[in-house]
């Protein structure tokens, strides 16, 4: 195996009940890549995420940052990797601070008395900083918008401290400036070389043109994994059974 | 206003609640005498002039211990609301709803049916039955959905104590229709009461509910986690199944308990989790022991409403709840609302 792999996978299989959803999937992410996973509505991209977050039992071998996730305790695996789901909300009045602070939660031993540390509030302000929402902290989580939900939320997941970052759909709901920022801060974040990311995305042009290597789904299995350059248009084409470059050409046009 | 002058507020107000509730009725005590009479017996001191020797017996083995297994009973439930509320992140959640009232109100008309709450263990017996019906209930309804459902998901939770519930009722309903000289004990057991002033039930409900609140307080920062939803939970390394499998296990027992005691209180555990959480925020270390406090005054007064409102009669504590409770829910929402 290669030694820079950050996320390898392999021969990962797992679904609901009876239903296989994916299918003997392999492929890894090295340190300080951004992934985008493509592919049609109902291949397994939001199925994959929750395996490799703990959230779904699978059968295979994932390592993370060296580290096989197998019987790994769930405070470890939250260490190593963080989820950004698309359906987080809560129904209570938390501040956006005590939001993020939750993320913290790996890192902390349950006590009756449990302290922040130091580091804890370190990791928390970087959090909030990175991603524009210091200026909230005092604010009720019940009372953002969208954008800056999901801003928070993102910010959970950086105060997690995580090597691994997954994002479901993590642009949805976004307009454009909150997208262009939200991508931004997690560019940032893989800057530094011991970190990556792995993204669901339904927006092609958007995933292309944040990551660096793309997975092609196609029903629970990888059709093509590799770089984003060096992607061959005629997969997509079959993947979404259409033209895709035609369509973005009359989608996208008017801003050449 | 800071949190620690709110803390300290609301520990004043539980203490003046519990010397309200002591005080009044047939002859008024006022909050002096009381704490003179407390005083006596503790440190075994001679009491002042002014105060009849039958006091002693009338405030510290009738008064007291009603009105401390009104506060125990109101802290407990609302404690287990609150639980409940984060678990299933549903401000409408309630500990009721595994199965626990209809459980042990099922097991309590076993108990009435069969002629045994007069008999001379009747006073425990009833309790007792009552306590291990609610506890298999709620344990069939967490292990039918289980069953049903790997992930022991929150619709499936519901919907099965939802189920489960109404069976035990209609069954409890034919018992009560087979006899009907027992259906009005059945239908008074269900709404309520604080009328069994006894210490031994004070002794058995105060421990449980320090430890399962205690207990509750360990995990507050994982319901903290919880209430974000279930999927964010386990990714952030909450080990969900265990955790939500021990935690509704304690709001049974909990529940449970203070049910058996006192017969079903609604509301409580409803209104007082959402009105904690306006002062005191969301974030659980500060919610529950609020929730504690806020419960027991609640109920402390609402249960001096009861015997007061309409001597001799006493209303039943439920009613009361329910009547208080309503319209203050109301004003509360509406009027957060509209800050908004």
């Amino acid at each position: 195996m290669n030694k820079t792999a950050m996320l390898a996978v392999e021969h990962l299989s797992c679904g609901y009940g009876k239903t296989q959803v994916i299918q003997d999937l392999t492929f890894q992410i090295e340190a300080g890549e951004r992934l985008c996973v493509l592919g049609p509505n109902g291949c397994g991209k939001t199925t994959l995420l929750r395996a490799l977050a703990g959230v779904l039992p699978y059968q295979g071998y994932v390592e993370a940052d060296g580290v096989s996730l197998c019987g790994l305790a769930p405070k470890q695996r939250a260490k190593k990797i963080a989820l950004m789901s698309q359906f987080a909300r809560t129904a209570f009045d938390y501040t956006v601070y005590e939001a993020v602070m939750l993320g913290r939660y790996a890192h902390r031993r349950e006590t009756l008395f449990p302290a922040e540390t130091a580091a804890d509030r370190e990791a928390v302000e970087d959090a909030m900083r990175r991603t524009g929402v210091w200026e909230l902290r005092e604010h009720s989580v019940m009372r953002l918008s969208g954008g800056q939900l999901q801003r928070v939320f993102l910010a959970r997941a950086f105060a997690q401290e995580p090597k691994i970052i997954l994002l479901d759909e993590p642009a949805n709901h976004l307009d454009l400036r909150y997208q262009a920022e939200l991508l931004e801060s997690l560019r940032d974040w893989t800057s530094d070389k011991r970190r990556c990311v792995a993204g669901v995305f339904h927006d092609i042009s958007l995933a292309l043109a944040f990551a660096d290597t793309v997975l092609l789904l196609e029903e629970g299995r990888a059709l093509a994994c590799g770089s984003v350059e060096e992607l061959d248009e005629k997969l997509l084409d079959r993947l979404y059974g259409m033209d895709v470059r035609r369509y973005m050409k009359r989608m996208y046009g008017r801003w050449e | 206003m800071r949190t620690g002058v709110k803390t300290g507020l609301l520990f004043l107000t539980a203490f003046a609640a519990l010397l309200l509730g002591i005080g009044v009725g047939s002859v008024y005590v006022p909050p002096g005498d009381i704490l003179a009479l407390a005083a006596g017996r503790m440190f075994d001191l001679p009491l002042p002039d002014h105060i009849p020797a039958s006091y002693s017996a009338m405030v510290l083995d009738m008064r007291l211990p009603r009105v401390l297994l009104a506060f125990l009973t109101g802290a407990a439930l609302a404690v287990c609301g609150a639980v409940m509320q984060s678990l299933l992140q549903n401000p409408l959640a309630s500990p009721f709803g595994l199965g626990v009232s209809s459980g042990a109100g099922l097991g309590a008309a076993f108990v009435i049916v069969l002629g045994l709450a007069s008999v001379g263990l009747g006073t425990f017996l009833l309790p007792a039955v009552s306590l291990m019906f609610a506890l298999g209930t709620v344990f069939f309804v967490l292990l039918l959905a289980a069953k049903l459902d790997r992930r022991m998901s929150n619709v499936t939770v519901i919907l099965v104590g939802m189920v489960i519930s109404l069976f035990c009722n209609a069954v409890m309903s034919l018992l009560a229709t087979g006899s009907p000289a027992h259906a009005q004990r059945i239908q008074l057991w269900q709404l309520g009461s604080f009328s069994m002033r006894e210490w031994s039930a004070v002794w058995a409900l105060g421990p449980v509910t320090v430890l399962v609140g205690l207990y509750f307080l360990r995990h507050a920062g994982e319901l903290d986690v919880m209430t974000f939803g279930e999927e964010q939970a386990m990714s952030m390394g909450v080990d969900l199944r265990r955790v939500k499998g021990r935690l509704m296990t304690a709001v049974a027992v909990l529940t449970g308990t203070a049910v058996a005691f006192v017969g079903i209180i609604g509301f409580v555990d409803l209104i007082v989790p959402h009105i904690a959480r306006r002062f005191f925020g969301a974030a659980h270390r500060r919610t529950l022991p609020a929730c504690a406090l806020l419960g027991g005054i609640f109920l402390v007064l609402c249960d001096l409403a009861a015997r007061t409102l309409t001597p001799p009669h006493e209303i039943p504590i439920g009613s009361i709840t329910a009547l208080l409770g309503a319209p203050f829910f109301l004003y509360l929402f509406f009027a957060g609302r509209r800050d908004n």
